[in-house]
């Protein structure tokens, strides 16, 4: 359902349409599976085409976040919208102890400054 | 006056609140004669009375309109003892409200004065005042509402102005934003404040942006709160905000309320703000 590409030690993932709950959950397997197999740093999920993100869905990205870091890699999730990042706000939903960016070359980027610091 | 809802049901209404009855309306036309035979003496003891109030020296030093207000008082008391109180005699309050207004008389010197008016008309119609001082207290109520509608039409035509100030987003270089917050904010203008903000993170491609309250003169809850949200979304989209200038009482005030301040970023002022945020830049 959502494509997992492989660039360097980085694994990208862009969710292009809204997602079921089995969807959203069959990614998550599969993305904790590909860090091991590819032993990827980094993890960019990019959720630029969603103008709806609801709380299960964010939830579940949130743990995607914290089992990537258990497996070795740093997640970020870049494009959320304006509208998005309000509401979410607005339920409370803040993402908290996840990296955020504005985009997909600025999640790269981020991922990029954070290798830096960690040698 | 169609603004202010002064039909003709709304007078009838106004008699009923005061207690007047035909009864009143015959004793004053008993009292028409004397009181029409002196009405220059009553005049004076209205005008008199504010020469003495030092806040009412803007109408009487005023050679344009205090002919006029005295004209329109004459009027006034020949109103009063004609015995029809209708839209006209309701219209013509409305006028000489209107009148104080400009020279801003202060509601509880008019009330000084009108008093003195009716001490005046007591002098010449004893028996009759009773009556009186019943269409007193509709010409004050009148009067009154008059004025204070419009001290509210002005306060609302400035709290709109103030609204429609911009809040404007500024960008301060490349990826970094500036938002300067100043005056009041409601929830309206938070919201406002927090979408233009977002829309010009995208825009801009900002990853800092310092918001500076120097000009916020109080925080309360709900503004604390919307803060916070605005931090909380704006990290979402991956920007940092700063906020800078938060003054020492607005700093008191959000650490009496209890707000969770660990996702504030804040610097003393402007400056610091702008010089953390290009650090933050250069990381």
């Amino acid at each position: 359902m959502v494509p997992i590409l492989k660039q360097g030690d980085t694994l990208i993932a862009s969710i292009v349409a809204a997602l079921s709950d089995d969807d959203l959950m069959k990614f998550r397997d599969d993305l904790a599976q590909r860090i091991g197999t590819v032993r990827a740093r980094g993890v960019v999920i990019d959720v630029t085409a969603l103008d709806v993100l609801d709380s299960f869905a964010t939830r579940t990205l949130r743990g995607i976040a914290y089992t990537a870091r258990l497996r070795g890699a740093e997640t970020v999730i870049v494009g959320i919208q304006p509208e998005v990042a309000f509401t979410l706000v607005q339920l409370g939903l803040t993402l908290e102890g996840v990296s955020t960016a504005l985009d997909l070359e600025e999640g790269l980027a981020l991922l990029a400054r954070k290798k830096q610091e960690r040698r | 006056m169609r603004s202010m809802g002064m039909t003709p049901a709304e007078i009838e209404r106004r008699k009923i609140y005061v207690g007047l009855t035909p009864e009143d309306v015959r004793a004053i036309a008993g009292a028409r004669k004397a009181i029409e035979d002196t009405v220059d003496r009553h005049v004076d003891a209205f005008f008199g009375y504010l020469a003495k109030i030092p806040e009412a020296h803007g109408l009487i030093e005023n050679r344009e309109q205090l002919p006029r207000a005295k004209k329109l008082k004459r009027d006034h008391i020949f109103g009063l003892v004609s015995g029809t109180y209708d839209e006209k005699y309701v219209e013509q309050r409305l006028e000489l409200a209107e009148l104080y207004n400009k020279i801003g008389l202060e509601p509880a010197v008019f009330l000084g004065a009108y008093n003195h008016l009716m001490t005046s008309l007591e002098s010449v119609a004893r028996e009759q005042i009773t009556s009186l001082r019943k269409i007193g207290a509709f010409d004050i109520g009148v009067t009154v509402d008059a004025l204070v509608h419009q001290r509210e039409r002005v306060i609302r035509i400035q709290s709109e102005a103030i609204r429609e100030l911009s809040t404007p987003v500024l960008q301060v270089r490349d990826r970094m934003l500036l938002i300067p917050i100043i005056g009041v904010v409601d929830s309206h203008r938070a919201q406002l404040i927090m979408e233009n903000l977002l829309a010009s993170i995208r825009s801009q491609r900002a990853r800092a942006a310092v918001m500076d309250v120097t000009g916020v003169a109080t925080v309360d809850s709900k503004v604390a709160n919307y803060l916070l949200q605005t931090v909380a979304a704006a990290r979402l989209m991956g920007a940092h905000v700063i906020i800078s200038g938060l003054s020492a009482e607005v700093a008191q005030s959000l650490v009496a309320l209890g707000i969770d301040l660990e996702q504030i970023h804040a610097v003393g002022d402007l400056q610091g703000g702008l010089e953390e945020a290009e650090r933050m830049l250069a990381r």
